[in-house]
């Protein structure tokens, strides 16, 4: 009996480094900052009194808090909504067997493997109007006979934060989308082909629902890891100009340490935690459920 | 039951990513925010870790040794060596003061500009404030009761020392709460070789200034920029102050209160827009930064651009080969212009803790009195290209260039940013976002009106 006990709680046991790691170097935080999000904190960053929903109340009163919200939601579905498909895309003919595939995978991973920060300082200097190479390249080719300011407005800045953002991320969806395709067995196309399907049949009768369980972990950890992601649009704008291409991590670093607000920008991160883990529960809850009843 | 297991530890990982937030997309998650900082003209932040970070502030180290935590900006590439490597003389800073000072040891970090007040706000939330700080700002520590009074550690003979109107500037309700430790001041540079081929002289007031720029515009066939301007988060509020200043107007009014949305201010931020809107200037002022500025400079692309005074050593840093010289910053039509002086500052933090007060406050005048001394200054401040804050330098530097004389006069005439106000830092944000949003297309009046709003309300 006692060695039945033993074997019951030697799992946790193994598990017990992790989950000590993780109380210490992650909820502990979590906590502190729901703690400091209710508390006064001054210019200097000492924490005052217990102030209720204050620090909420000034944040989403910040006349730039729409702006963001709006600058994040487009953000998010923009990178993790393009990503996915342009990812799936590729990892549909990167599966094919042709020549150079491995140096296709290994060039595609590159995006994937630099630095995000050198990824936006070397995008800022490609459009550079000045002396960008994206300017010289089309002059040098005769295709365009003028320069072209590719940062015209903040609009069209804000596009190219997007398509930055995409660019480094569509190797992470190629390759979860890619090990789904590989677990594929042959023979199920071999059959389907026999009953004659054809590739759009197979595509979504085959392909799709057997490579939903990669496409799901890759679309929730997008979801976090871009709503989170700071370097790209810090890097190309800093959310210039006036906060109007921010995104919500941008905007609460710029509020705490540029202007100082930190009891709002605390507020601020964990609305985002909150919208964070419901957008991640509410998609696992929804994907598993039809996982469930497929 | 599996479901619910699934959720919630899919829950948990989120919860961990999440916090782990600051984070990026998968590719990187190895660029925290701060160190993601782009704007990184100077080496990484802390290469230097601190030797004893757990140190406590008066750690005795075997008797009476007091230890004193410092934090010094990093101001260009040779500040890292000058106190922590070999770059005095084959010595550092540190080691040739504990050396000529027995009974004090420095704990001293270097940190960039980039991380310098996330360092110094995390410390100070954590009750572990530097004792010695080197930084721009110094009100919002004053203002919450965190710094020492100057005349607590600071010795007479060296708080007489410094330019008067330097210490103005550090003061609150008439006590001095930080003494400068460098400054610089901004004029107009310009390309000699390009205005004497356009045939144009350099302009000295604003309508000189549109006429100059369309003569360089015509010339070059939109090849060169005539005029540079920097309204980004960096330094916008610069560029606030040379067109404000240059038209009777600023930050503050005759009574020293806010005045952001003065007629004058209005008409100088809606000129200064103009010039934008005509096609003199950079493309895209709000995200091109000084530093963009003067990489055109130094490659022949940008005609004129107001810069600091270590702007040929840039130029040359960057093998651009730039025939300048420089001018007054162009005011309105009989107004004078002002130029802009920008200073730093040294200041000591209060520790409440420390067993014997009036030892600690007699190391951290000893820090001082050497850091000051000529024979260590003057190499300091030249080693970086800056102007000092002492009268005691002055010699030696004009001694070592000439060209510190004429910029010691520019210093001697120049405004200061109203740093000592409590409010500055919404000031200095809440004018950045009003030019960034004229840029935009917003109205200038109305956007310095809300924000001269926010500041009475």
């Amino acid at each position: 009996m006692a060695n039945l006990t033993g074997k019951k709680w030697r799992p946790y046991l193994w598990l017990l480094p992790s989950i000590v790691l993780i109380a210490v170097f992650v909820v502990y935080p979590i906590l502190i900052v729901f703690r400091l999000s209710f508390s006064e904190i001054s210019k200097a960053g000492i924490v005052g009194d217990f102030i209720g929903f204050r620090n909420y109340s000034d944040a989403v009163s910040l006349p730039a808090f729409k702006t963001v919200m709006r600058n994040t939601l487009w953000w998010v579905l923009s990178v993790v909504g393009l990503s996915t498909l342009f990812g799936f895309i590729i990892a549909l003919v990167i599966n094919q067997r042709f020549h150079g595939r491995k140096i296709v995978r290994a060039i595609l991973i590159f995006p994937w493997a630099t630095s995000l920060v050198i990824q936006a300082s070397v995008w800022n200097y490609i459009i550079k109007y000045e002396y960008g190479n994206l300017n010289n390249l089309l002059l040098n080719l005769g295709i365009i006979r003028q320069a072209i300011n590719w940062r015209s407005s903040y609009q069209v800045e804000f596009v190219w934060e997007c398509a930055v953002g995409i660019f480094v991320t569509v190797p992470f969806v190629t390759f979860c989308v890619l090990s789904g395709l590989q677990s594929i067995d042959s023979s199920l196309y071999e059959a389907a082909t026999m009953d004659g399907a054809g590739f759009w049949s197979k595509l979504w009768n085959i392909t799709l629902p057997l490579v939903r369980p990669s496409l799901t972990v890759s679309t929730v950890l997008n979801i976090i890891y871009v709503f989170n992601s700071f370097p790209i649009v810090y890097t190309m704008t800093k959310g210039a100009p006036a906060n109007k291409t921010d995104t919500m991590i941008t905007f609460l670093y710029m509020l705490s340490f540029y202007d100082r607000k930190k009891g709002p920008a605390t507020a601020l991160s964990v609305i985002g935690f909150l919208i964070l883990c419901l957008c991640a529960g509410a998609y696992m809850f929804f994907v598993m459920r039809k996982e469930e009843e497929g | 039951m599996k479901k619910t297991l699934a959720l919630a530890l899919a829950l948990v990982m989120a919860l961990g990513l999440a916090a782990c937030g600051g984070g990026s997309t998968p590719a990187a998650t190895q660029a925290p925010a701060a160190t993601a900082a782009p704007a990184a003209t100077q080496a990484p932040a802390a290469t230097e870790a601190p030797k004893a970070e757990e140190a406590p502030a008066e750690a005795s180290d075997g008797g009476d040794s007091i230890t004193l935590d410092v934090i010094i900006c990093q101001y260009g590439p040779n500040t890292n060596d000058w106190f922590l490597g070999k770059g005095m003389n084959g010595t550092n800073f540190v080691d040739k003061f504990e050396s000529e000072n027995p009974g004090v040891k420095l704990n001293l970090e270097v940190v960039s500009w980039n991380d310098v007040y996330t360092v110094v706000d995390t410390r100070i939330a954590n009750n572990n404030a530097p004792d010695i700080l080197n930084i721009d700002v110094f009100a919002n520590y004053a203002n919450e009761g965190l710094l020492l009074p100057v005349k607590d550690y600071c010795p007479d003979d060296l708080l007489n020392d410094f330019f008067p109107s330097f210490i103005d500037q550090s003061v609150i309700d008439g006590t001095v709460w930080a003494v400068p430790d460098l400054a610089s001041a901004r004029a107009l540079f310009y390309n000699v070789d390009m205005l004497e081929e356009v045939g144009v002289e350099v302009p000295s007031t604003w309508a000189e200034l549109q006429d100059v720029s369309q003569a360089i515009l015509d010339y070059y066939d939109g090849e060169v920029y005539p005029w540079g301007i920097d309204m980004t988060t960096d330094e916008g509020q610069a560029a606030f102050a040379y067109y404000t200043w240059g038209n009777g107007g600023g930050f503050v009014d005759d009574n020293g209160d806010w005045a952001v949305n003065s007629d004058e201010n209005v008409e100088a931020i809606e000129y200064a827009i103009s010039l934008v809107s005509d096609g003199f200037t950079n493309p895209n002022p709000a995200t091109q930064t000084r530093y963009d500025l003067q990489d055109m400079f130094a490659a022949g692309k940008l005609a004129m651009v107001i810069a600091p005074n270590q702007l040929p050593t840039y130029v040359s840093d960057k093998g651009g080969n730039i025939n300048m010289a420089t001018a007054a910053l162009p005011a309105n039509e009989g107004k004078t212009g002002s130029s802009v002086g920008v200073m730093d500052r040294v200041m000591a933090f209060k520790d409440d803790s420390a067993p014997d007060q009036a030892a600690r406050n007699e190391a951290i005048g000893k820090f001082l009195k050497f850091f000051y001394d000529p024979e260590n200054y003057v190499g300091w401040v030249s080693m970086e290209g800056f102007l000092p804050a002492v009268n005691s330098a002055v010699a030696a530097l004009v001694a070592s260039d000439d060209s510190f004389a004429a910029w010691l006069n520019v210093l001697d005439s120049c405004q200061f940013y109203p740093t000592a106000k409590a409010e500055w830092d919404q000031v200095k944000q809440g004018v950045i976002a009003a030019e960034q949003n004229a840029l935009a297309g917003g109205d200038v009046r109305s956007e310095l009106d809300a924000l001269q709003a926010q500041l009475m309300g």
